[in-house]
């Protein structure tokens, strides 16, 4: 069919080769993407299962248990801080859909910010903590407890830095194809990054509040 | 073919503490070339005195390792059932079709629904089976609480169990018996035909407490304790050792059981309780220091302090170690040459 | 909240000195003069044909998939040789060091190595042999392959190829470097706990096996994610599921497990090294850690693992047996269906790798049971490749032989796995060469695969077949080697031989441990054979050209292209009519259906940045190890830094016109003579790091 490139050698018959065969660049990547965050997924589960293994009272070895540690209410604000910073980025998003490119910039710096505000905070728990005396050396509880919150923390610096490096992506290059799947990935390791944050929540601070 | 799983016994049992090994130069000499003869023997089935040679997985002599020999055999019988007709149907295939002489070549022939039916079938019965099986073997010799052993107990009422609390060091195997107050390190002695029950632990890694003709393999690990029980059911010297590796020395971390009377169990506990070694936790902290035990050296202690069970297990859970020092890791050269001419001297 | 440790440190060196070089070590001295005469005479031989700038152009920053898998294939290689080093050392140590009254050599009680030197040699062949061997050889073929067979023109990420491939060669020479700096882990490949927590292992050792294995196994997952979303995205037209070549399929199911259980794999060694630097308590006795935890965290890695490097060993055996049967694969449907189910039920069978843990019986019974329903699948895969043979008309080419041999392996392994799997007769033979015996079965399969797939493939790569005298003498003697090394280790198993010995304290087991090193005799001799192999091979190559169709009866998608396939590999996307695309078009007469109209290709360009990252990850590595915290902290900024450097570049692909690959492609068929460069796979004149011709 359709042109000759397709046909054999005789003309007639069924079709060996398909010229310009394009592929989709951007949902490769997204792909891609999708299957590094159930990789990383699978790290937040390897590391909720050691948490779940080491959260007993006996793993606490004397020092302080899960009720002193994991406080509801701050873990609250912290989320309050995040969610708005995913919010500030689904702005950029609309944005980037309207093909706003000040309004993109705009509404990074702004989840940036935000996130910053969301660091500061957890930076202010962990010191508080340690100057209590509860260090992840501790404890085998307190080493589980602390692994997950760094772990956590170590996503949203990722996405701090990512979004500088985006902000300056987007100045030099605009709103090419490459920022644009960029953005779009920032997008769901943001969004990734604060649905691992809703498991924490539940499975360490609000269970913590409980036992 | 029973005879042949039996011949060249366990070692006899030897007089004292200490000298385990026979001694004298081994060399190259006649025992060494007739060893060497021995696949040999294997084959016609009769096999030179001199041999200690024995399958020892084969030869149970306990009765949780007979259980396990049991199922090993059905185990290893159902699966030959169909591993053996596999294997032969291959061979003829690739026989028969190679070069095409088999004819009915048929180049598209990709499918059969029959065909693939049985090929899921046969598996999944066997598994099955098996899984039958497996299942009913692992409650009858469960560590804690071994259905055979309540068995074989309830049948002779009239047989107290032996309490024994095992705790590995680096690298020795410490063996507490709580109701006779005694202690002996490298050296386990039980009377025959009475249940022996073990609580096991360890003072620094994990080992794995192994007689393997009397019973099978128990993790023993640090800050815990696990179960373990046997029944020897005839006298004799069998080898134990540990069979998880844990550090240097761990090659000679072996021990030997010795199943005997139980009137001359009796007569032993006496003869040890005569002794003079006291074994507090003190000196226990002394003998779990890292020693890497190349003499196979023996102790006794005729007394125990109570509760030294316990409160090692507690110690190694508030975060008590006997760390490996640096010499015996990197560079164990000199260690290892002091402790060779130590054993020669001996 | 730094761990103090023992011995001195220095802020420059960390703990690096100069007596950390072991240089009273006579084994380790002559090793290291061995290696230094090997790479004088590389450099040499580099310098005397002026290979430099083909090396670094054409290869060392090359994001071709077909070189990158070539790549991976000589790390695979070289780590395989060493790995028989370490396997001639254990087997000759435990020979000479049985009953107490064997002598001691170089200052070792029995045999010639101390307990401490045995036990890394252990550790490092374990750990070299899966993951610095068998891993890099399939992964290096699933690389070359699966474009290949699905007709794309590289991987999905061509980049990112490349950065897997330095950071498992950074893993690589991480091993490498522990043998001339300071020491290996002693612990075993899987890692033992408490042992490797700082009280027991106060050295280096356990931060090198660390660190390089957290290295591959970084590079091991990002390599699984680029492998997937290739057979996902890039599969040519016309490649429906039902159509993907069953090697593809193998690689799917074997890489769905590399991104689910690696990432695990990672936590578990972070964990450690969070105990073993920061003094944290995971995997510790006391203070509320649990070294369970450790166990099960790394088997449910470990067992999987085994079950990805055996899934494109059976990937290549269901390729292999079909073309020398000169039929179509009996039952692709149960195959496929059996490759995905290997790979959902690996997931739920770690716990048989310590069922003397002394869990429930009821946990024990569980997993006792689905480790048995392993056998399922398996079995099926066995059966269909027994009716693939079935009415067919067999040859005994190599790659045939390599393939039905390890068929045997599988039976041996298979019984021998399933009466493991059995946990009563495991309360027996755990941690006994009873075990060894069996996954050097499972593992020896998946040698056979490689070496089978190899000569298989290998004149689709490089356009020459390999000589198969000398290659069958190799296979004869190599399964001769196999046979007397590993039948007398399982009858050692029956007799309650225990692993890992580095002293033999029971006699009776003396004549059986000689005969095994009459075993490793017979490999020396037949690795001569393998170099005798490859060196014929090259010398005799002009003879042994092959056309596109290497062996007249292939049957998937990669061998309508060229051999050696071009740079591109396909001059134009092909269009996909069946299941074995190669023999619907043979059958039809369209061998030589060749494109009319040309197109213009895009590719990515060479870039050096992979290598860097992967010499940062060596660097970063090498400094932890050491506890060189300016070199680490460098080596971290260095990384981040080529990762935005390289998220600002542009220009990184360029476009070959359809002119150009319509007169590379006439030039292929008039066979006109080629530059040499042109021989070697993919050999192109792409500018390296951007700036497109
Ligand atoms: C893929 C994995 C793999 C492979 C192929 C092998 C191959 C071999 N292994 Fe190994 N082995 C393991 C994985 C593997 N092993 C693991 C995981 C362990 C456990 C470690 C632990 O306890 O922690 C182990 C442990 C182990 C032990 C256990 C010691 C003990 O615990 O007591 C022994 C003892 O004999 C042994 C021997 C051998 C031998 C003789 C071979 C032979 O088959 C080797 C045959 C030779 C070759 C395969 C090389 C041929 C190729 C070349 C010469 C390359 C040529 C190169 C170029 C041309 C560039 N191995
Ligand atoms: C490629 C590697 C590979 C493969 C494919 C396998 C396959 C299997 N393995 Fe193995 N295994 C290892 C590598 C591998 N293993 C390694 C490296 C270790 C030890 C690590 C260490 O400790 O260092 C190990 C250890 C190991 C253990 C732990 C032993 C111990 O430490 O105590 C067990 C226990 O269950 C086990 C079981 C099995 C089973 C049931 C299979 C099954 O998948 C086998 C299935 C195949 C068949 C059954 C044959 C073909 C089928 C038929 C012909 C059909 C009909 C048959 C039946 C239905 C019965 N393996
Ligand atoms: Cu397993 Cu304690
Ligand atoms: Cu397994």
């Amino acid at each position: 069919m359709k042109g000759a490139a397709g046909e054999t050698a005789g003309g007639l018959g069924p079709v060996m080769w398909r010229p310009n065969h394009g592929y989709d660049d951007v949902s490769t990547k997204t792909l891609g993407f999708w299957l590094y965050m159930l990789s990383d997924a699978m790290m937040f589960t390897a590391l909720f299962a050691a948490y779940a293994v080491l959260g007993h009272a006996m793993n606490a070895a004397g020092g302080p248990l899960p009720g002193t540690v994991a406080h509801p209410t701050h873990a609250f604000t912290e989320t309050l801080w995040l969610f708005s910073s995913v919010l500030a980025y689904g702005g950029a998003m609309i944005a980037l859909k309207k093909g706003n490119r000040v309004g993109v910039m705009a509404g990074i710096a702004v989840a940036l910010l935000v996130a910053l505000g969301f660091l500061g905070s957890d930076l202010h728990e962990v010191t508080r903590l340690f100057a209590a005396g509860a260090t992840p050396e501790r404890s085998g509880y307190l080493s589980a407890f602390f692994a997950l919150v760094f772990y956590h923390g170590l996503h949203v610096i990722v996405g701090v830095a990512w979004m500088l490096v985006m902000l300056g992506q987007v100045a030099v290059f605009g709103l090419s194809e490459a920022v644009v799947y960029r953005l779009l990935n920032l997008r769901l390791f943001w969004h990734f990054q604060a649905v691992m944050w809703v498991f924490m929540f539940t499975f360490v601070y609000l269970r913590g509040a409980i036992i | 073919m029973r005879g042949f799983l039996r011949w060249g016994r366990a070692r006899a049992v030897d007089s004292g503490a200490g000298g385990r090994w026979p001694r004298g130069p081994a060399g190259i000499g006649a025992r060494r070339i007739l060893r060497w003869l021995w696949p040999g023997t294997l084959l016609t089935g009769c096999a030179p005195a001199t041999t200690r040679a024995t399958f020892w997985m084969l030869d149970p002599k306990g009765v949780i390792a007979a259980t396990q020999t049991h199922y090993l055999a059905l185990d290893v019988l159902v699966m030959l059932f169909i591993i053996v007709p596999t294997g032969a149907l291959i061979i003829g295939i690739m026989r028969r079709y190679r070069g095409g002489r088999g004819g009915a070549y048929d180049a598209h022939w990709d499918h059969s629904n029959a065909i693939e039916a049985v090929v899921w079938g046969i598996p999944i019965i066997t598994v099955g089976i098996l899984s039958y099986y497996s299942v009913k073997a692992i409650y009858a010799v469960d560590p804690n609480r071994p259905a055979v052993i309540s068995r074989a107990a309830a049948a002779h009422p009239g047989r107290p169990p032996l309490d024994v609390d095992v705790i590995s060091t680096d690298w020795q195997w410490v063996f507490l018996y709580p109701q006779q107050h005694i202690a002996t390190v490298d050296r386990l002695v039980v009377p025959v035909g009475t249940p022996v029950r073990f609580r096991l632990t360890s003072a620094t890694v994990v080992n794995d407490f192994y007689i393997p003709q009397l019973v099978g393999m128990i993790d023993v690990m640090p800050g815990m304790r696990v179960r373990q029980a046997l029944i020897a059911s005839r006298p004799g010297t069998y080898e134990g050792f540990s069979a998880n590796y844990a550090g240097a020395g761990f090659s000679w971390m072996d021990f030997e059981t010795r199943a005997v009377g139980r009137g001359v169990f009796r007569a032993w506990v006496k003869k040890v309780q005569g002794g003079s070694r006291r074994l507090t936790y003190a000196q226990f902290e002394r003998v779990a220091r890292p020693t890497i035990d190349v003499s196979a050296h023996v102790s006794y202690y005729a007394w125990v302090e109570p509760g030294l069970f316990r409160h090692v297990v507690t110690e190694v859970r508030d975060g008590k170690t006997y760390p490996t020092p640096m010499a015996m890791t990197e560079n164990m050269t000199a260690y290892l040459q002091s402790r060779a001419a130590q054993a020669s001297a001996h | 909240m730094l761990v103090h440790i023992d011995g001195p440190w220095s802020p420059l060196l960390g703990r690096l000195a100069l007596t950390e070089i072991p240089y009273k070590n006579p084994i380790l001295v002559g090793t290291f003069l061995f290696a230094v005469v090997l790479a004088v005479v590389l450099v040499g031989l580099t310098t005397y044909f002026g290979f430099w700038r083909t090396l670094w152009r054409d290869w060392l920053t090359s994001v071709d998939h077909k070189k990158i898998g070539i790549m991976y294939i000589l790390i695979g290689l070289v780590m395989l040789f060493r790995g028989f080093i370490d396997a001639v050392m254990m087997r000759t140590q435990q020979a000479m060091a049985v009953g107490p009254h064997s002598a001691g050599y170089l200052d070792a009680v029995h045999g010639y190595l101390t307990p401490y030197h045995f036990d890394q040699i252990y550790t490092a062949h374990g750990t070299i042999m899966i993951l610095f061997a068998a891993t890099p050889l399939l992964v290096g073929i699933m690389n070359i392959l699966v474009p290949l067979q699905i007709g794309a023109r590289d991987m999905a990420y061509p980049y990112l190829n490349a950065v897997s491939l330095w950071l498992t060669a950074a893993g690589a020479a991480l091993v490498m470097a522990s043998l001339f700096i300071g020491d290996f882990a002693h612990a075993g490949w899987f890692g033992i706990v408490p042992v490797m927590e700082l009280p027991y292992s106060p050295g280096v050792g356990v931060d090198y096996w660390m660190w390089a294995f957290q290295l591959s196994s970084i590079g091991t997952t990002l390599g699984g994610i680029n492998l997937l979303a290739t057979i996902v995205k890039m599969r040519a037209p016309g490649m429906t599921w039902g159509r993907l070549p069953i090697f593809t399929w193998a690689s799917l199911s074997a890489n769905l497990i590399s991104l689910t259980t690696f990432p695990v794999v990672t936590v578990a060694l972070a964990l450690l090294a969070l105990d073993r630097y920061l003094g944290t308590h995971f995997y510790t006795a006391g203070l509320g850690g649990n070294l369970m935890l450790y166990n099960d965290l790394f088997w449910i890695w470990g067992h999987p693992e085994v079950y990805f490097v055996i899934l494109p060993a059976f990937g290549m055996i269901s390729e292999i047996i079909p073309t020398f049967a000169e039929k179509p694969l009996f039952g692709y449907m149960g195959m496929v269906v059996a490759s995905l189910g290997i790979a959902g039920v690996s997931w739920g069978v770690w716990l048989h790798h310590f069922f003397t843990m002394a869990a429930a019986p009821a946990v024990n019974a569980f997993f006792s049971i689905t480790t048995m329903a392993v056998g399922i699948p398996t079995g099926v895969k066995v059966f269909n490749w027994a009716f693939t043979m079935f009415r067919g008309r067999l040859r005994f080419d190599l790659p045939m032989m390599w393939a039905s041999a390890a068929l045997f392996f599988l039976l041996v392994g298979g019984l021998t796995g399933m009466m493991n799997a059995f946990a009563t007769n495991d309360y027996m033979v755990h941690n006994s060469v009873f075990v060894v015996a069996h996954f050097h079965m499972m593992l020896l399969l998946i040698v056979y695969a490689i070496f089978g797939g190899v000569n298989y493939w290998f004149p689709k790569v490089f356009g020459f077949r390999l000589e198969q005298r000398f290659g069958r003498m190799f296979f004869w003697l190599f399964t001769a080697g196999t046979a007397v090394v590993f039948v007398p280790m399982f009858t050692l198993g029956f007799m309650g031989m225990t692993r890992r010995l580095d002293y033999v304290a029971f006699p009776q087991w003396q004549p059986l441990l000689d005969i095994e090193v009459v075993g490793i005799v017979i490999y020396v001799l037949s690795a001569a054979f393998l170099v005798a192999q490859l060196y014929v091979s090259l010398r005799d190559r002009a003879q042994n050209r092959v056309g596109a169709d290497a062996w007249g009866t292939s049957r998937s998608l990669e061998w309508i292209t060229h051999s050696p396939v071009p740079f591109y590999n396909f001059a134009v996307t092909p269009e996909v009519h069946a299941r074995d695309e190669r023999s619907w078009r043979h059958e039809r007469g369209l061998d030589d259906a060749a494109p009319v109209v040309y197109e213009d290709i895009h590719m990515p360009c060479k870039t050096a940045i992979p290598l860097g990252l992967g010499a940062l990850g060596f660097g970063l590595a090498f400094a932890l190890v050491w506890r060189i915290w300016w070199l680490a902290l460098l080596c971290s900024g260095a990384i981040v830094a080529l990762i935005v450097i390289r998220a600002f570049m542009t220009g990184t692909s360029y476009t070959i016109p359809a002119r150009d690959v319509e007169k590379m492609e006439h030039d292929r068929k008039r066979g006109a003579a080629k530059p040499a460069r042109a021989q070697v796979p993919g050999g192109s004149p792409a500018p390296v790091l951007g700036g497109g011709t």
